[in-house]
């Protein structure tokens, strides 16, 4: 009735290669813009502001991850390591040398990106499982070298106190400068890799994940490709960590340990491999859901349970519940949130006439 | 998928519903980590608090107010910990009990910011017991540090009284806490002159083998001093009983001997003359507890699993009560039940001759001092239980406080 | 320098014995592994459960006797272990191998959150009916813990070995391995055998629960045992047997070094660090491993 694309024709390139070819989806993203920038900060208080600021950044750390895993096919356990890269390198660079955050952001990418290249080199010769375990070891030699050389942990405590991002001389410090400050990266981010997949590099990628042999035999240099996804996806993750470290105002190595790869591994499972609405619907999924879980076990679950029980089976449900819905998305719905969307769009494109 | 779609809904419902608090209430916004990597803390620690309070609210309120402890499990990580932060202050909380580390120093500008205070007993740095640094931020039991220095002494009183030329081996756990205590014991070598040998477990910390070989077969140490968490310290009893070496030469940190780390390395039997450094009172010989107890048995129930875990739950206890304090101090300045984080803070520093009978140390806090005096006490494994083999002492207080100022001249130079 | 040469022995012997203890846990991740293709991350998370429900079951909430305990442990894990493949595993064949990760993954956490929610989240020590006092055999020094466990994982490495190499069983096994449908055209049943690995990894877990249970407590900590599996698998050979022991005394003997002749020159703890770049290096030069079969590619 509503999602209408029929009836538009496209009579030159430009039209035809616009990165929302359709009224309808410009018109959605439109409306998300005006939804999340102008709406959200009026309509919600701080608390809730709090919870898209941390969606914001681990849909950028998510569409990272997506790219080398959805799009490239290079499984890597080791995400959050190099978030603690761009991390340090912002907060040394912040701390240090004064740098403000226009410089100090892409510099804690480029950081990560470079230690992602290095991480990548093995994946020319193996993959798969191999090289999940490779970046697993990735993740750990990169928390050991952080947290043994005070030059770059700062010290005491292996953290560094970072001042909040000023822009054009003006400190960004309450929860909405700061809300903005995550969306525009976060949109810059979504845009990009918009981009960047329709691109040479994204089609290649595509090829190399669907079969690298092929994909060499038609002239794609794989290793190339590899490494390129390797850096990107280090950059993007690299970006997640600066922006956890301007958040939160502190650059500490036990933010980024191997649990955390593990929950953006089930973000973009869970929000669906290869898709980018799927990273952001990840995003909010794997962040709201302890909350959704404890808020739900807080009210509901004290009908059940002495109050003194609940605290304790809270926790551990919640962990229960975590691991029987990655494994319900694998089993019943393996291409994720964003299939799920899909089902929902398909839907209403025929309604009310489904048949 | 019906299923997500009334999870979804329950859980906005639930939220509707979770926001009803009446004007007598004074929140406390108490942060947990029950399924983390330091859940063995957490699940005992936390009962402890929340005990605390039920019988602070059965049994003295002032004024009418009610104290709510609102507990969230953070599982020890840093977002998490800042959501929960923003629910507390949506909910006005007057008081923040960060748990873990990294959570603190997230957590630390955002307080000093907001105006809230809060405590971090067992966690952060030695500096952050500077209250001019960090006005927000009270450790309020004695730091690494400090913890360094009253292991150096009780190793002296143990060895004759004097360390000349005996070799202490400091086995830590390899992160920025356990190195904490290094530069005390480097501190203290030449006015004491011992040998100092250092061996580090890194993490996980399920083996050991070859550090406390090294210890026991290579450098034969006189005395250990041991900083260990989680798995650690009860793998690291096993091993130097079966190394042979004698257990009341070992003195544990604060996070290395509980209760449940003598069970995992096969009880009080076993881990017997094993010295522990506590920053509460262990064991349930303290009227607060008898209370607790008393408590449980009005209603009916039997006593908390929790409780059999004196050295968390006690410190849960600890923490408790020297919240409670604070707020009491406040509330009873302000004449009304709704403080604010400000006025809370300023009841920290009245906290006056408040030990609950022996289970907290005398504490005092003062602006420049948030950590209360850097109090300890060593409490040796029993065949039964624990046994206090000091009363609360502390000592090397000037070698200390030059270290700390140190210590910040070279974190601002960086 | 004799000094030295006379620790660096006790300590060769103390990795070696380690090292078999290894061996025995990565032993399960090999099973599955050569049997079903699939890669199993929650090893350690199975013998944290096996652990904690043996422990329990032996503490003073229930009173088991050691060895009914036991034996209700090796039920509990088998029992498991087919319902798990059943339900979970069963539908992903076929699928990729970060589908089967993630999924094994999302296991662990359920396994975690299970555990203590049944059984208290308390540490509990396991003790088996063995003293704790140092045996000194030659130049060599021991714990009899270390050395009932170095027994343990011989007899079951030699015992899988034999199974995989010499019975009909395990031939079977390992041609459903090599290819699921050409193995069900020639009438192996193929589930069945899936089904009959994770058993078998079971069983291995639960001896791993009882031994490194037994030697550092039990909790949900003991989890991360699991961790040591993967260097010790890609150094010996994602499937092979053979490897497994061999990869697990490389990994036991290098950390045991490093530990003691590494870490006083760097100043941090070296030990679990090794094993990861001995892997990363083992990686670049020779990916599948030291015993493990070369793989070749086609479209």
């Amino acid at each position: 009735m509503y999602y209408r694309e029929s009836g538009y024709y496209k009579t030159d390139y430009k039209s035809d290669m616009s990165l929302y070819p359709l009224p309808i989806s410009r018109f959605a993203a439109f409306s998300l813009l005006v939804l999340f920038f102008l709406a959200a900060p009026v309509v919600m208080n701080e608390y809730y502001l709090t919870l898209l600021s941390l969606v914001a950044i681990a849909t950028v750390g998510a569409l990272g991850l997506n790219i080398l895993l959805g799009y490239a096919g290079q499984l890597s356990i080791g995400h959050a390591a190099f978030m603690s890269v761009g991390a340090y390198t912002a907060a040394n660079l912040a701390t240090k040398f004064d740098l403000p955050f226009l410089i100090t952001l892409p510099a804690g990418g480029l950081m990560a990106a470079a230690i992602g290249i290095v991480v990548g080199v093995p994946s020319l010769r193996i993959k798969g499982v191999y090289l999940a375990i490779a970046t697993l070891a990735a993740q750990f030699i990169i928390e050991w070298i952080i947290n043994h050389s005070p030059e770059i942990s700062g010290g005491a405590q292996a953290s560094i106190e970072v001042p909040r991002p000023t822009l054009l001389g003006e400190k960004l410090e309450s929860p909405v400068e700061l809300y903005y400050f995550l969306l525009i990266v976060a949109v810059i981010a979504v845009i990009a890799t918009q981009n960047l997949i329709r691109s040479r590099i994204g089609r290649a990628f595509v090829a190399i994940r669907d079969q690298d042999i092929a994909a060499e035999i038609i002239g794609i240099s794989v290793f190339k490709y590899k490494l390129y996804a390797f850096a990107i996806s280090s950059f993007y993750a690299g970006v997640t960590g600066v922006l956890y470290t301007y958040y939160l105002g502190i650059a500490s190595y036990e933010q980024f340990q191997l649990g955390v790869s593990i929950d953006y591994l089930a973000m973009v499972i869970i929000g669906g491999l290869g898709s980018i609405l799927g990273s952001v619907f990840g995003a909010f999924f794997i962040s709201l859901l302890p909350i959704a879980i404890r808020l739900f076990m807080e009210s509901v679950g004290s009908i059940f349970v002495e109050p003194d029980v609940l605290a304790q089976s809270i926790s551990q449900l919640r962990q229960i519940l975590f691991g029987v819905l990655i494994i319900v998305f694998l089993i019943v719905e393996p291409d994720g949130l964003n299939r799920l969307w899909i089902n929902i769009r398909n839907y209403f494109r025929v309604w009310p006439f489904s048949h | 998928m019906k299923f997500f779609t009334a999870l979804g809904a329950a859980a906005l419902a639930a939220g509707a519903l979770a926001t009803q608090a009446s004007a007598k209430d004074v929140t406390i916004g108490l942060m947990c980590d029950r399924t983390g990597p330091t859940s063995v803390t957490g699940t005992a620690l936390c009962p402890g608090y929340h005990d605390y309070v039920n019988l602070y609210n059965t049994q003295k309120k002032i004024g009418e107010c009610k104290i709510v402890a609102h507990e969230i499990d953070h599982e020890y990580k840093v977002p998490a910990a800042v959501e929960a932060y923003q629910t507390y202050k949506s909910e006005n909380a007057v008081l923040i009990s960060p748990y873990g580390t990294p959570m603190v120093y997230a957590l630390v500008q955002k307080m000093a910011e907001d105006k809230l205070p809060g405590t971090s007993a067992g966690f952060g740095t030695a500096l952050a017991g500077n209250g001019e640094a960090y006005p927000y931020m009270f450790p309020i039991a004695a730091s690494y540090y400090s913890q360094a220095a009253a292991a150096v002494k009780f190793a002296k009183d143990k060895l004759g009284g004097s360390l000349k030329g005996k070799k202490i081996a400091y086995i830590y756990y390899d992160n920025p806490a356990g190195t904490e205590g290094i530069p005390v014991l480097e501190k203290l070598q030449p006015k004491e002159g011992y040998e100092l040998r250092t061996f580090a477990v890194p993490a996980p910390g399920v083996e050991m083998g070859p550090q406390i070989l090294d210890i026991t077969r290579r450098y034969r140490a006189d005395f250990v001093i041991s900083h260990l968490f989680g798995r650690a310290p009860s793998v690291s009893l096993k091993e130097f009983k079966r190394a042979g070496f004698p257990l009341d030469k070992i003195v544990g940190f604060v996070w290395a001997g509980s209760e449940g780390d003598i069970k995992a390395a096969g009880g009080n039997e076993f881990a017997a003359g094993y010295n522990t450094m506590q920053f509460a009172g262990v064991g349930q010989d303290y009227p607060v507890i008898q209370q607790i107890k008393a408590m449980y048995k009005a209603e009916g129930k039997p006593d908390p699993d929790a409780m059999q875990y004196t050295v968390y739950y006690n410190r849960g206890v600890f923490q408790a009560a020297v919240h409670i304090a604070a707020i009491e101090n406040a509330i009873k300045a302000k004449g009304s039940c709704d403080v604010t984080g400000e006025q809370v803070r300023d009841g920290f520093y009245q906290i006056k001759d408040f030990t609950l009978g022996g289970l907290l140390p005398p504490l005092q806090i003062t602006k420049k001092d948030h950590e209360g005096g850097g109090w300890v006490r060593i409490f040796q494994v029993t065949k039964d239980g624990y046994k206090p083999v000091t009363d609360w002492y502390r000592d090397y207080r000037p070698e200390i406080s030059n270290l700390l100022i140190e210590e910040i001249e070279k974190a601002k130079k960086k | 320098m004799s000094g030295n040469m006379a620790f660096a022995i006790e300590l060769f012997g103390q990795g070696v014995a380690n090292g078999l203890m290894y061996s025995l846990v990565a032993l399960g991740f090999v099973l599955i592994y050569k049997a079903t293709d699939a890669i199993n991350f929650a090893q350690g998370e199975f013998v944290m459960i096996a652990g904690i429900v043996i422990s329990a079951l032996a503490s003073a909430a229930y009173e088991f006797p050691l060895w009914l305990a036991l034996f209700a442990g090796l039920i509990f894990m088998v029992v498991f272990n087919i319902a798990l493949e059943r339900v979970v595993l069963r539908p992903l064949i076929g699928r990729p191998i970060v589908a089967i990760i993630m999924a094994t993954i999302g296991l662990a956490f359920i396994l975690r959150g299970i555990g203590p929610m049944v059984f208290g989240a308390a540490p509990r020590g396991l003790k088996l009916p063995i003293e704790d006092f140092p045996i000194i055999i030659g130049p060599f020094f021991f714990t009899p813990i270390q050395l009932l466990g170095a027994g343990i994982s011989i007899i079951f490495l030699v015992i899988f070995g034999w199974f995989f190499l010499k019975t009909r069983k395990g031939i079977a096994m390992r041609a459903v391995a090599d290819s699921h449908q050409v193995s069900g055209a020639m009438g192996i049943n193929v589930e069945r055998y899936f089904a009959l690995a994770w058993v078998m990894a079971g069983i291995v877990a639960m001896l791993g629960g009882v031994l490194w249970g037994s030697a550092s407590g039990v909790d949900t900590q003991l989890a991360l045992v699991g961790l040591k599996v993967f260097p010790v698998v890609i150094l010996g050979g994602l499937d092979s047997i053979i490897g497994v022991i061999v990869g697990g005394i490389i990994i036991g003997v290098a950390e045991a070094l490093a530990a003691g002749f590494i870490d006083p020159y760097v100043g941090g703890g070296t030990k679990d660090f090794t094993p990861y770049v001995l892997m990363i290096i083992m990686l670049m030069i020779r990916p599948y491993g030291l015993l493990g079969r070369k793989l070749i590619e086609r479209i």
